[in-house]
């Protein structure tokens, strides 16, 4: 696996998913431009090398927006199926010691390569923050990174990724929201007690402690990814500011969230392929300091219709999480799995239905989890059917749930950013949420109530079947 | 060419013939494009009536067909004096 991005984009030229772009693109809309394609057509992730108005500057487009990138990232093959990549996840970070990272000397660290503090750790003029999409509220620096803070009581350190825009040379902005574990610790600890909260910005992290910091696990993200990387991160202290990041990442933003002030942010091209969640008063980031590797590569990703990266690790890390979730309850599930191309908003459960309502306790459980906010559709289906094959899903989904007893809806948490909210719905955060049972009633009789499936598997005698296998390429058609 | 935009909820926000105080992104390019400025300001939407045209953006983004026109009377920090 690979300690910093630029391992990473090497291993993903080797296998043919990168392409390098050398001539001259614009920050103002023309890399986003790129990416964009790039995420619709599950194209090769785009390495820029010459930015415009900012010589030395690169651009990392796409990182992690396909199947076959994120199988690279975690260094299984490529072409790993999606439940294999799904296993070696669950299998790095269940029932596992924690992977604490280790300190480092500043001096083999090298995002301390350049370094600017004061006035001088300008961003604007420092970094080659991009405009995404026309119509942002902004230069959208962070898409593809993750912001470093520590609990003031028990110093539980948290990464999260929580986009920043930027406001000024020395400002960001963002929607730090308050059941984030940051935004917990913000709005609940720092802001009441009148205290800015120092923060450190990580942009172009490898791409394993990317993982780490989108995905809802309970355990603590520098551990998380030890745990997936197989080894520990590699930290280094801050210039400015009593907190640790990671030394091989690209650039690094220190200073601090101020408790009293808030700011316009957005509006932002979002994952749920639109722009939704208006323009609003939000988080107030302050820089202190600047530092940087040479030739420094910023990373972006644009969110929008699918597929990003955001959509596939969101679904990849949250389907996985509550995988863990439900198994820790003692509910037999064949597994879970979540659409990317659901803008991680649909969710499939596969059950042995052995008790009644069991598809409600799965839905209530996982909306009820730390995981509820993000998503609101749950689909249940039986252990025979495959969670991966959505032919097979979408037939049990149309064919077994009772639009009458089989759907059920509750009132849960959201997300300002839900296209089909209504604002005042937006701006409390209250979230419906849909179950699909898609199992048949377990006191139907399995013999004169349940109606028989009728596939080439389940109606005919196995050695008709064999014989017709047998003669496949007989009877013309080819194997 | 525009001078500023300015993101808006709905065009009450825009009375004419009083200073108001603004977030306008400077549109001059450069380096520093679109950084955010904390104006006292006049604005119109008589494209012609103040000397900088400003361009109109509602809540997400949406370009208002119609240009008006700036007078910056003066910046104003965008963080209380004790942060700077
Ligand atoms: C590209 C991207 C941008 C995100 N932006 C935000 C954001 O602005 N605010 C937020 O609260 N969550 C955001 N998220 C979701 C969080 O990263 C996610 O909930 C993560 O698990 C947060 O870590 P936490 O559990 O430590 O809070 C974003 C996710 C991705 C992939
Ligand atoms: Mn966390």
């Amino acid at each position: 696996m690979y300690k910093d991005n630029r391992e990473y984009i090497k291993a993903l030229e080797a296998a043919g998913e990168l392409v390098t772009i050398n001539q001259e693109v614009d920050w103002d809309m023309e890399a986003g431009a790129i990416v964009r394609k790039v995420c619709e057509e599950k194209l090769q992730s785009p390495l820029m090398n010459k930015i415009k108005e900012y010589p030395g500057h690169r651009y990392f487009g796409a990182p992690l927006s396909t199947y076959r990138k994120l199988a690279i990232a975690m260094g299984l093959d490529p072409n790993s199926s999606i439940p294999e990549i799904a296993n070696v996840y669950l299998e790095r970070t269940t029932n596992k010691a924690p992977v604490k990272p280790v300190l480092v000397d500043k001096d083999k660290a090298p995002c301390k390569e350049n370094i600017f503090i004061g006035d001088e750790a300008d961003i604007l003029n420092l970094l080659p923050a991009p405009i995404v999409h026309e119509g942002d509220g902004g230069r959208y620096l962070c898409t593809w990174h993750f912001i470093v803070t520590k609990d003031p009581d028990n110093g539980d350190v948290n990464w999260g990724m929580y986009r920043q825009m930027v406001y000024d040379g020395k400002t960001m902005t963002g929607p730090l929201l308050p059941f984030s574990d940051g935004g917990k610790v913000f709005h609940g600890k720092y802001k009441p007690a009148g205290k800015p909260m120092p923060f450190a910005t990580v942009i172009g992290p490898d791409p394993i402690s990317a993982i780490a910091a989108s995905a809802p696990s309970p355990i603590p993200e520098t551990d998380f990814a030890g745990m997936l990387m197989g080894k520990p991160i590699e930290l280094v202290k801050c210039e400015t500011v009593d907190l640790e990041v990671p030394a091989n990442a690209e650039i690094i933003i220190e200073g601090e969230i101020l408790p009293d002030v808030s700011l316009e942010e957005g509006p932002f091209g979002e994952y749920t392929g639109y722009r939704t969640s208006p323009r609003d008063m939000r988080t107030c980031y302050r820089v202190k300091a600047i530092t940087f590797r040479n030739d420094p590569i910023t990373t972006i990703s644009n969110m929008g219709v699918p597929t990003d990266e955001g959509q596939l690790l969101r679904s990849f890390s949250l389907g996985l999480e509550m995988d863990k979730l439900l198994r820790s309850q003692g509910i037999p599930i064949t597994g879970v799995f979540m659409m990317p191309e659901s803008t991680h908003h649909l969710v499939i459960v596969g059950v042995k239905p052995i008790y009644t309502n069991i598809a409600a306790q799965i839905a209530q459980t996982v909306f009820g989890s730390k995981l509820g906010p993000w998503f609101h559709m749950v689909v249940v289906v039986d252990d025979k059917c495959d969670i991966y094959n959505f032919n097979e899903v979408l037939h049990a989904w149309t064919t077994k749930c009772h639009p009458g007893t089989g759907i059920h809806i509750w009132q849960g948490v959201g997300t300002p950013l839900y296209p089909f909210l209504s604002a005042a719905e937006r701006i409390k955060s209250v979230g419906p949420k849909v179950l699909f049972d898609c199992t048949f009633p377990l006191d139907w009789d399995s013999f004169s109530e349940v109606p028989s499936l009728v596939s080439f598997k389940t109606v005919y005698p196995q050695e008709l079947q064999d014989k017709v296998l047998a003669n496949w390429e007989k009877y013309g058609f080819k194997s | 060419m525009f001078k500023y935009d300015v993101f808006i909820n709905s065009l009450a926000d825009l009375p004419e013939g009083k200073e108001i105080k603004l977030s306008v992104r400077d549109l001059s390019p450069g380096l520093q494009k679109y950084a955010y400025k904390h104006v006292m300001a006049m604005v119109s939407p008589d494209a012609d009536k103040y000397p900088e045209k400003l361009q109109v953006r509602f809540g997400r983004g949406q370009v208002h067909n119609q240009p008006y026109s700036i007078q910056v009377v003066k910046e104003v920090s965008i963080v209380p004096e004790r942060y700077l």
